[in-house]
């Protein structure tokens, strides 16, 4: 069996995140950590979780972006995945969703996955297209909020338990090949081990070049970023942490919830 | 006249907390940009949902289906696209949640048109629309300009309110059932489950203190819970990942995937304020919040901000309090 998982590098939402000097997209230059994107973590592990449980499994990971993306992927093989697949696009922008997925979906059509994962949404652009643009792309079957998932004894369907809102799920059959995207607390991501990290220091990642020709229409067009105004009712408590305590305590108890 | 296409889906015939918000966003989109408003919702057997959607005063096309009884985006999908064939809709909506998405990205994909998520608000910049959404759990806003041509779009909720839900002021639309053919998609859906519920009861608490990613580690919980107990009736919430870290089960978790809380104080201790999260509390009567984080986006709905480490503030209110109140 054959899976890819999709990776996506995030700027760490812990650091300090400003808009660029032309207002189009966030700087990466400066004080920034990058990190997995947290939802792609949970698809990488749960892949490397199905091949300990099957055996016969190889984990790709693939990855679309400038060259920094490349430590992201060799993150993904020291939690496991045995190829690192970059597809290299250095456009430092705005990156429509159509355009990674047509370039996701453009690479793996001949390799005959028997299941993609995806991570529910990358947390820098929030989009939660690109899992089912790929599956719609190369015509298989998708669910999305994955949050527990079972291949039958046959390898060949899946059962998945996908969370609508509000503590339901649903639970949906699939044929394989198929593509599911993954939410956050379907297992618990490992740390990488030893012999892993020996291994991805001394692999090659497979770098491919990325072919925006691959979109036939124009896609959306950023305009402009901006901050969030500041909230007009919030008042903001100062002083010393201390004069703050107290301030929260008199303004509790005048509203008698003290 | 080009024409704005709302789609609702239903689980279990019953419509989605919110989704006629819907219908506002539409409302407000067609009378900028002088749109027609037509109205789809799906199910299993939806007459009823149908009916009540036709009170906002728009015509109603209610597509029913023995496997739209449970969502089936897939199907959902091809059903909307060949509702596109009779109308040629210039925007296609549905409500900004993960099938929504799903449906959204289908659509797209097989329509060649793009698709702009979770929409917050819109402008008009010459006689086109420019579509905010954000980025980094509402950290930024990205302003985006759609092509030319057909744009399907997820609309987030909250975002716009319903404003005279069903009121008598407008004439009811016609409602017209469509029984749908064709084949199931090759993703079955077998049925729902609920969660079984752990008792703890958030919805009934008059304070919840809840503790996000910000608490760092989980013996850090005992602060929350320590302030939790400074007050009668009241309890400890949590994020999603606190809950993912399995620091707490998610009988605790407030938002969007877990349970909807309006108490009488809120108080989100290194909580972000991610929309997933604010989606399940931003009814609470007064919202406090402590994050180090000056540009956190929870404070631009809370009415106390704190900016500081909660590991030296919880103490110390803890502290203060004990002071205060140690005599009486
Ligand atoms: C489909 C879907 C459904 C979801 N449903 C939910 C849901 O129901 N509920 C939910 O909560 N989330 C949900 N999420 C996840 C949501 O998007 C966010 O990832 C999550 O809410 C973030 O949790 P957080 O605020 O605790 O963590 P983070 O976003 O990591 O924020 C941590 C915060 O703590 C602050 N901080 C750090 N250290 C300190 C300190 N020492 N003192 C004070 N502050 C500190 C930081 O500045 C930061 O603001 C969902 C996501 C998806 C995609
Ligand atoms: N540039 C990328 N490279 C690889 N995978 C990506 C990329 N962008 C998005 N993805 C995948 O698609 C998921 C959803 O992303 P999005 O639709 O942007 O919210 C992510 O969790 C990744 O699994």
């Amino acid at each position: 069996m054959k899976i890819l998982v999709c990776v996506k590098q995030v700027h760490d939402t812990e650091s300090p995140l400003e808009i660029d000097g032309d207002r189009r997209w966030v700087r990466d230059d400066g004080p920034i950590a990058f990190r997995m994107n947290r939802y792609d973590e949970f698809a990488l592990e749960e892949a490397v979780l199905i091949r300990e449980a099957l055996g016969d499994v190889t984990v790709d990971a693939l990855s679309v972006g400038p060259l920094r993306f490349s430590s992201t992927l060799k993150k993904s093989l020291e939690k496991g995945a045995a190829n690192g697949i970059h597809i290299l696009y250095e456009n430092g922008g705005y990156c429509p969703p159509s355009l990674t997925a047509a370039l996701i979906a453009g690479y793996a059509r001949d390799k005959s996955y028997d299941l993609i994962l995806c991570g529910v949404m990358a947390e820098d652009d929030m989009q939660c297209q690109v899992g089912p643009l790929i599956a719609a792309r190369l015509g298989l079957p998708c669910a999305v909020s994955v949050v527990k998932e079972t291949i039958g004894p046959d390898k060949k369907r899946i059962t998945a338990e996908c969370e609508l809102e509000g503590g339901i799920n649903e639970i949906i059959e699939l044929p394989m090949p198929c593509l599911l995207t993954i939410q956050s607390g379907i297992n618990r991501p490992r740390y990488p081990s030893l012999s892993n990290v020996l291994r991805a220091k001394e692999q090659k990642l497979v770098t491919v070049p990325a072919d925006p020709g691959l979109l036939t229409r124009r896609p959306e067009q950023p305009v402009s970023l901006s901050y969030p105004e500041k909230s007009s009712t919030g008042m903001v408590i100062s002083g010393t942490p201390e004069q703050k305590a107290e301030q929260l305590l008199a303004i509790l108890h005048e509203k008698s919830l003290l | 006249m080009k024409s704005i296409l709302v789609i609702i889906d239903t689980i279990e015939n019953r419509p989605p907390p919110s989704c006629f918000e819907l219908i506002s966003f539409a409302e407000q989109f067609a009378a900028t940009f002088s749109l027609e408003i037509q109205v789809a919702i799906a199910g299993g057997s939806i007459g009823e949902t149908a009916e009540k959607a036709a009170r906002f005063g728009h015509d109603v096309i209610g597509l029913e289906h023995d496997s739209l009884f449970h969502p089936n985006p897939e199907f959902l999908a091809r059903a909307v696209a060949a509702l596109m064939e009779e109308s040629r809709p210039r925007y296609v909506c549905f409500q900004h949640t993960m099938r929504g998405c799903h449906m959204a990205a289908s659509l797209s994909s097989r329509e060649n048109a793009s698709c702009i998520t979770a929409v917050e608000s819109f402008s008009v910049s010459g006689d086109a629309p420019v579509f905010r959404r954000s980025l980094f759990n509402g950290k930024i806003n990205l302003d985006l300009a759609p092509p030319p041509d057909s744009v399907v779009l997820t609309v987030l909720p909250g975002a716009f309110a319903v404003t005279d839900g069903g009121s008598s002021s407008k004439k009811p639309g016609s409602v017209e059932i469509r029984r749908l053919s064709g084949v199931d998609s090759p993703g079955r859906p077998l049925g729902i489950s609920e969660s079984a519920e752990e008792s703890v009861r958030l919805e009934e608490s008059d304070v919840i203190i809840s503790a996000g990613r910000g608490i760092g580690a989980p013996e850090n919980l005992e602060l929350v819970r320590a302030v939790a107990r400074l007050f009668p009736n009241s309890a400890v919430g949590a994020s999603r990942i606190v809950c993912d870290q399995k620091w707490i089960p998610y009988a605790h978790q407030v938002g969007v995937t877990g349970k909807t809380v309006a108490p009488k104080l809120y108080m989100a201790c290194g909580i972000s304020g991610a929309q997933q999260h604010i989606a399940g509390m931003k009814g609470s009567q007064l919202i406090v919040a402590v994050n180090t984080d000056p540009r956190a986006a929870i404070f631009s709905i809370s009415d106390y901000i704190i900016i500081e480490d909660l590991k030296t503030f919880l103490p110390l209110l803890i502290q203060k309090h004990e002071e205060l109140y140690k005599q009486s």
